[in-house]
C-alpha cells in the first residue's frame, strides 16, 4: 500500500513537471548568467577598458603565405583571421581583461611561457598569453594544419612588449 | 519573443519553410549554410570543443556580451528580426498542403497572396540590404555608416552570412523583378521620395535604425549603400551565371509551380520565411561565441 502510495505521488509529481515544462521554456545550463547579466547596472564590458582600435598595431602583419584581416573591434576587445590560400586558418585576439577578470585566473595556475609572458592552452584549439597582468592575447586554431607549435609561434609575433607599456 | 541569446538559437526550427528555402539554394553557394541550430551545438560546432566545463564558460561569456546594450548585438537582432516579420499562419498552411518534399502553390494557397508592386519590391530589397550593412556594423564594431568596410567584407562573407545574401539576390532580386534587378533597384531609389519611403512597411519596421537623420537622408543613405554594393550583387549574379531561369529551377526543388506565376511565387516567400531572421540569428550567435571564447 505505502509503494503504492508512493508510486502515486511520484506519477503526480512527474506530470506535473511534465505539464510545465510544456507550457514554458525549460531550464538551461544558461539560465545564472541570463539573471546576473540582464540584472541592474549589470554590464560585460567596463567604461574604462582600452578601446579596440588601440590594439590593431600590436597585431603581427600577414606576409605572402598568410593573410591576416580584421574582424572584430569591440570596446576592449581586437580580432584579426588569419587565411593561408583563402582558407580561415586561426583567430587571433586581444582582450582587456578587466572586462572580464576572471579570465586571468588560469595564468596564475600555469608554469609555461611565451617570450616571457605567462601562457596558457586552453581546450583543444587555444593558446594564449597574459602580457602585463592585463591584456590576454590569444589564437584559436579553426584547421587542425595550424598546430599548437604554430600558435606559439605566431603569439611571440606579436608586440607583445609594446602592449605591455599600454596604459 | 524570447529575450536572450540561447533561447533565440534554442528555438531556431530544423525543417520548415525558411530552411527548405535555403537548402534549395545551396547549389549556388554549395556547402556554405549548414542549419546549425542549438546554442549548446552552435558553440561546438563555431569552436571544435567539446569541454563541458569550457562550453560553459564561452556560453556564460556570450550571454553576458549579447545583454550588454552597448554592445550592439541585441539591436543586429532587432534589425534581423524587423525585417522579415513573417506570416506564420500562412507558412503553416502551406507546410499542411505538402504532398511529399514540396508545397503545391495552387488553390486556396494562392488565393491567399498577393504579389508586390515592383516598386515595393525594389524598396524592400534595398532596405533588406541596407540592414544587413547597419546589422554587419552592430556585430563587428565598425562605425554604423561605415559603407566602404561593409563593402569590403563582403567579399570576405562566408557560410550562413553568404548564403543570407545569395537568398537576398536570388529571391528579392532575380525572382520577383528579373534579371536586370539592380537597374530597377536604381531607378526605383532615383525616382522615389521621402513620402514613397514613409509609407513603406519594412522601411517603417527598422527605420530608426538606418542612419541619415530624416527621411530623405535615410533615402540617401539606402542609395548610397545600395550605389556601392551593386557591383559586388553584379559579380555575384555574373560568377554564378544566376538567372531568374536558374533560380527558379533551384526553388522547385521545394516548391511546385507553374513557370508564370513567378510574382507569386516572390510574394509566397517573402511572406511565409524569415531568412535574414534565421540566418542573422545564425550569424550573430557564431560572432559571439568567437569573441566570448578569445575573452574568456
Amino acid at each position: 500500500m505505502i509503494s503504492l502510495r508512493k508510486y502515486l505521488v511520484a506519477l503526480i509529481l512527474s506530470s506535473c513537471l511534465l505539464f510545465t515544462a510544456c507550457s514554458q521554456q525549460a531550464p538551461s545550463r544558461f539560465d545564472d548568467a541570463q539573471q546576473q547579466s540582464t540584472s541592474k547596472g549589470a554590464t560585460a564590458v567596463v567604461d574604462t577598458s582600452q578601446s579596440g582600435g588601440t590594439f590593431n598595431r600590436y597585431f603581427p602583419d600577414g606576409n605572402s603565405q598568410y593573410e591576416r584581416i580584421y574582424s572584430q573591434e569591440k570596446k576592449g576587445f581586437a580580432e584579426a583571421k588569419l587565411k593561408a590560400e583563402g582558407k580561415e586558418i586561426a583567430i587571433l585576439s586581444i582582450s582587456d581583461t578587466t572586462n572580464n577578470p576572471s579570465a586571468i585566473a588560469k595564468f596564475k595556475e600555469s608554469s609555461s611561457k611565451i617570450s616571457g609572458y605567462p601562457a596558457v592552452t586552453q581546450g583543444t584549439s587555444g593558446t594564449a598569453v597574459l602580457v602585463g597582468d592585463r591584456y590576454q592575447v590569444k589564437i584559436r586554431s579553426k584547421d587542425s594544419s595550424f598546430s599548437e607549435s604554430d600558435r606559439q609561434a605566431w603569439l611571440s609575433k606579436f608586440d607583445l612588449r609594446g602592449l605591455s607599456k599600454l596604459k | 519573443m524570447s529575450d536572450s541569446i540561447f533561447e533565440l538559437v534554442d528555438n531556431l526550427p530544423q525543417n520548415n519553410i525558411t530552411t527548405m528555402m535555403l537548402k534549395s539554394l545551396d547549389s549556388i553557394v554549395p556547402g556554405e549554410w549548414e542549419n546549425t541550430v542549438g546554442f549548446v551545438d552552435t558553440i561546438r560546432k563555431v569552436t571544435g570543443e567539446t569541454d563541458e566545463e569550457l562550453i560553459q564558460q564561452i556560453g556564460d561569456r556570450a550571454v553576458w556580451l549579447y545583454n550588454d546594450k552597448s554592445q550592439g548585438y541585441r539591436r543586429a537582432m532587432w534589425l534581423y528580426q524587423m525585417v522579415d516579420r513573417s506570416d506564420k499562419a500562412l507558412g503553416s498552411a502551406a507546410l499542411a498542403n505538402k504532398v511529399g518534399n514540396k508545397i503545391p502553390l495552387v488553390g486556396g494557397l494562392l488565393s491567399k497572396i498577393t504579389p508586390n508592386p515592383e516598386k515595393a519590391q525594389a524598396l524592400d530589397l534595398s532596405i533588406k540590404l541596407v540592414v544587413e550593412l547597419v546589422a554587419f556594423c552592430q556585430i563587428n564594431g565598425i562605425p554604423g555608416d561605415s559603407i566602404g568596410d561593409f563593402v569590403g567584407a563582403l567579399g570576405d562573407y562566408s557560410g550562413e552570412s553568404l548564403m543570407r545574401m545569395a537568398a537576398l539576390v536570388c529571391v528579392d532580386g532575380l525572382i520577383p523583378l528579373g534579371p536586370d534587378f539592380i537597374l530597377k533597384a536604381q531607378s526605383t531609389l532615383s525616382g522615389i521620395g521621402p513620402k514613397d519611403l514613409e509609407s513603406n512597411s519594412t522601411f517603417q519596421g527598422v527605420s530608426e535604425s538606418i542612419p541619415g537623420g530624416n527621411s530623405k537622408g535615410k533615402l540617401d543613405f539606402i542609395g548610397e549603400s545600395f550605389g556601392s554594393v551593386k557591383g559586388w550583387m553584379a559579380d555575384f549574379v555574373n560568377s554564378k551565371n544566376l538567372s531568374p531561369e536558374k533560380v527558379m529551377k533551384n526553388l522547385q526543388g521545394f516548391l511546385e509551380f507553374s513557370d508564370n506565376k513567378l510574382d507569386y511565387v516572390a510574394a509566397f516567400i517573402d511572406v511565409s520565411t524569415n531568412y535574414y531572421e534565421h540566418t542573422g540569428t545564425q550569424t550573430l550567435a557564431r560572432r559571439l561565441i568567437e569573441r566570448a571564447f578569445d575573452e574568456i
